[in-house]
């Protein structure tokens, strides 16, 4: 039998950080995935990453997903594709089929990455073609190069129906509206932000009552739920759609632990049925480790840091490191998670109700349940001032762990502070240069720049934009508000492209300045 | 003794439901008044009811129909689903056709 220092199953963000760390210790590390090409989920996020430096902020996740497997591959990390593991046994014995073969291999380590699968819910019509989960609608635009549908309904506000939503008008589909049976909006308001001023109204207490269609989706009707989640007679909506995506949350593939015989708990906050495990991913087997979304479901961040976690402490299992030397790596390790599990979406503070910010700022109750923070409401933010020339306007406001608008800006104009998941202030006496750094660096695209007088009576504004066709000066069109309706006619008078923006480009529109605090996107006319 | 293990608990009469033919677990397509039924039939466990009607164990092995029918299950007996214990976990993990089971083959190459 075939033996390895580290047997690592699943090549996503968790499994392949957890490889490298190990690689590089000197073990010989082999890891096997199911799918015919590595990353997990990386290379379907187009997005840019929150977080700060180290934990590769404002990188898209495809691009850390290549820089992954570039490391591995210096590291001497064997990856085998169409590589599934069937089986795992108490004495750390695997099974895997690759193509049509069963190999069994014994692992004096064996880590499991194996993350998640998407949560569904049945409703009538859910078995339809055109219902999809919002992660396969993401496979298919984003890997495959595969419009959905052309009409989508997004069932779930969390991240993912936050991003899908976004990614989908990207790909030009017409996102009629975003349902979701909980109160609140699950995931990160910028995220939000982003979708709802493109226009896509966001439904609250309301969730799927029907998909129509007889061989496949042409419709969907919601209706809103009371406290106890049961219909309220009367208040259904109809939307023609071909498309029903759902992002109703994920579940731990935790299924090979289990059978290996560890300790496992059903825990609702980590999304399931998941391993009993210390802070390094040690299960109650001795030498069976996991990390990433099959211990508990978080994000891609906090996947690489468990797994370069995981990696340190089977070096130190192992005896490949002294026990001395590990310590510091694994203090900087810890930290780097400490800093991804503050603020209000951490996951201890998941499902409690939330009023104010750390700084004690009320948050905006129509970012919870609109998608956008009301123009009444942006004002108590510190990102928001007024001054006069070119200024950044930083509407960001939630207690969430990121922090490279405090990184990019050369003058320093925006600061964070020690804690990452700190409003974003801007710095008295600071000056700005309109280099637009902080508008494309912006992983939330929620800061704008600001020349609220032109003394010709208008006022300019930069919005990030991340749409093709991509507008031309002297365009003209509408001026949407935050919550995507029309505020004004608006003109382009500066388009910026640049590779220091990683393909956010800057639009400047040019409005009365009486919209100066108002517009916040830009609808060319036709 | 949980709950789950006192078979003399009374749960009630089988109530049809409106959406009793709605599908729960879509590849051995078993819908929700059949598991609902199961479980006045007796059947307390996910293991009695996936024995009963094959739910969970066709194509995606539970992946998708899991919690769902745990949720209809834990309903149905008046208890929290935390209760009832999952399906147990079992090689071959995936689907697999016997050709390729029974074909053991030696090393996994690597380029090393």
């Amino acid at each position: 039998m075939q033996r390895f220092d580290l047997i690592v199953v699943g090549a996503g963000p968790a499994g392949l950080s957890a490889a490298i760390e190990a690689a590089e210790k000197g073990m010989r590390v082999i890891v096997f995935d199911e799918n015919a090409k590595p990353g997990g989920q990386l290379f379907k996020q187009i997005h840019k990453f929150f977080g700060s430096k180290e934990h590769r902020a404002r990188v898209r996740g495809f691009v850390i997903g290549q820089q992954l497997l570039e490391e591995a591959d210096r590291a001497g990390v064997q990856v085998v594709l169409d590589a599934t593991v069937i089986g795992l046994y108490q004495d750390k014995e695997i099974v895997v089929k690759i193509r049509d073969e069963i190999h069994h291999l014994k692992g004096d380590a064996i880590l499991i990455a194996t993350g998640a699968s998407e949560n569904m819910v049945p409703f009538d019509g859910w078995t339809l073609p055109g219902v999809m989960g919002a992660g396969a609608a993401q496979t298919l635009m984003n890997l495959h190069g595969v419009l959905p549908g052309k009409r989508v309904l997004m069932l779930g506000t969390g991240n993912v129906g936050l991003v899908v939503s976004f990614q989908l008008l990207q790909c030009g589909c017409e996102v009629v509206a975003l349902a979701d049976a909980a109160p609140a909006i699950g995931g990160y308001g910028v995220h939000a932000a982003k979708v709802a001023r493109c226009g896509v109204p966001f439904y609250l207490s309301h969730t799927i009552r029907e998909a129509e269609g007889t061989d496949h989706v042409t419709g969907v009707t919601i209706a809103k739920v009371d406290e106890h989640f049961q219909f309220i007679p009367g208040t259904e909506k109809h939307f023609d759609v071909d498309t029903i995506c759902v992002a109703v949350g994920l579940s731990p593939m935790s299924q090979l632990l289990k059978m290996a015989g560890c300790s496992m708990v059903d825990d609702p906050k980590r999304g399931g049925q998941v391993p009993v495990c210390d802070e390094f991913g040690a299960t109650s087997i001795p030498g069976i480790y996991c990390a990433g979304d099959v211990s508990g479901i978080e994000e891609a961040s906090s996947a690489m840091i468990e797994g370069r976690m995981a990696g340190e402490a089977i070096a130190r299992y192992l005896g490949y490191i002294p026990e001395a030397d590990c310590k510091q790596a694994e203090k900087q390790l810890e930290r780097g998670l400490f800093q991804l599990r503050r603020g209000m979406f951490a996951p201890g503070r998941k499902g409690t109700k939330q009023e104010t910010t750390d700084e004690g700022i009320r948050l905006s109750q129509t970012l919870l349940t609109k998608g956008y923070v009301a123009d009444d409401e942006i004002e108590r933010f510190p990102g928001v001032t007024h001054r006069v020339g070119v200024h950044p306007v930083i509407e960001c406001t939630q207690n969430i762990p990121c922090n490279p608008c405090q990184d990019v800006c050369p003058k320093h104009c925006i600061s964070i502070g020690e804690n990452i998941t700190s409003l974003p202030t801007v710095v008295l006496d600071s000056t700005c240069i309109n280099c637009g750094m902080c508008v494309a660096g912006c992983s939330g695209q929620a800061i704008f720049l600001i020349d609220e007088d032109k003394g010709d009576g208008t006022a300019e504004i930069t919005v990030p934009y991340e749409f093709l066709p991509l507008p031309s000066e002297g365009d003209t069109g509408t001026a949407l508000g935050r919550d995507g309706q029309p505020v004004c006619g608006a003109s382009v008078v500066r388009v910026r492209r640049s590779s220091a923006f990683d393909k956010t480009n800057l639009l400047t529109i040019s409005v009365p300045k009486e919209y100066a605090m108002k517009a916040r996107f830009f609808k060319r006319c036709g | 003794m949980n709950q789950v293990n006192d078979r003399n608990r009374d749960i009630g009469p089988f109530v049809p439901q409106p959406d009793d033919d709605q599908i729960i677990c879509r590849c051995e397509e078993v819908t929700k008044g059949e598991i609902r039924r199961a479980v006045h039939d007796g059947m307390w466990t996910i293991t009695e009811v996936r024995r009963c009607l094959r739910t969970g164990m066709g194509l995606c092995q539970g992946q998708t129909c899991a919690k769902l029918v745990k949720r209809i299950v834990a309903a149905e007996l008046h208890i929290p689903q935390s209760e009832l214990e999952p399906a147990t976990s079992r090689a071959p993990m995936r689907p697999i056709e016997m050709r390729v089971f029974a074909n053991e083959d030696g090393e996994v190459k690597t380029d090393e």
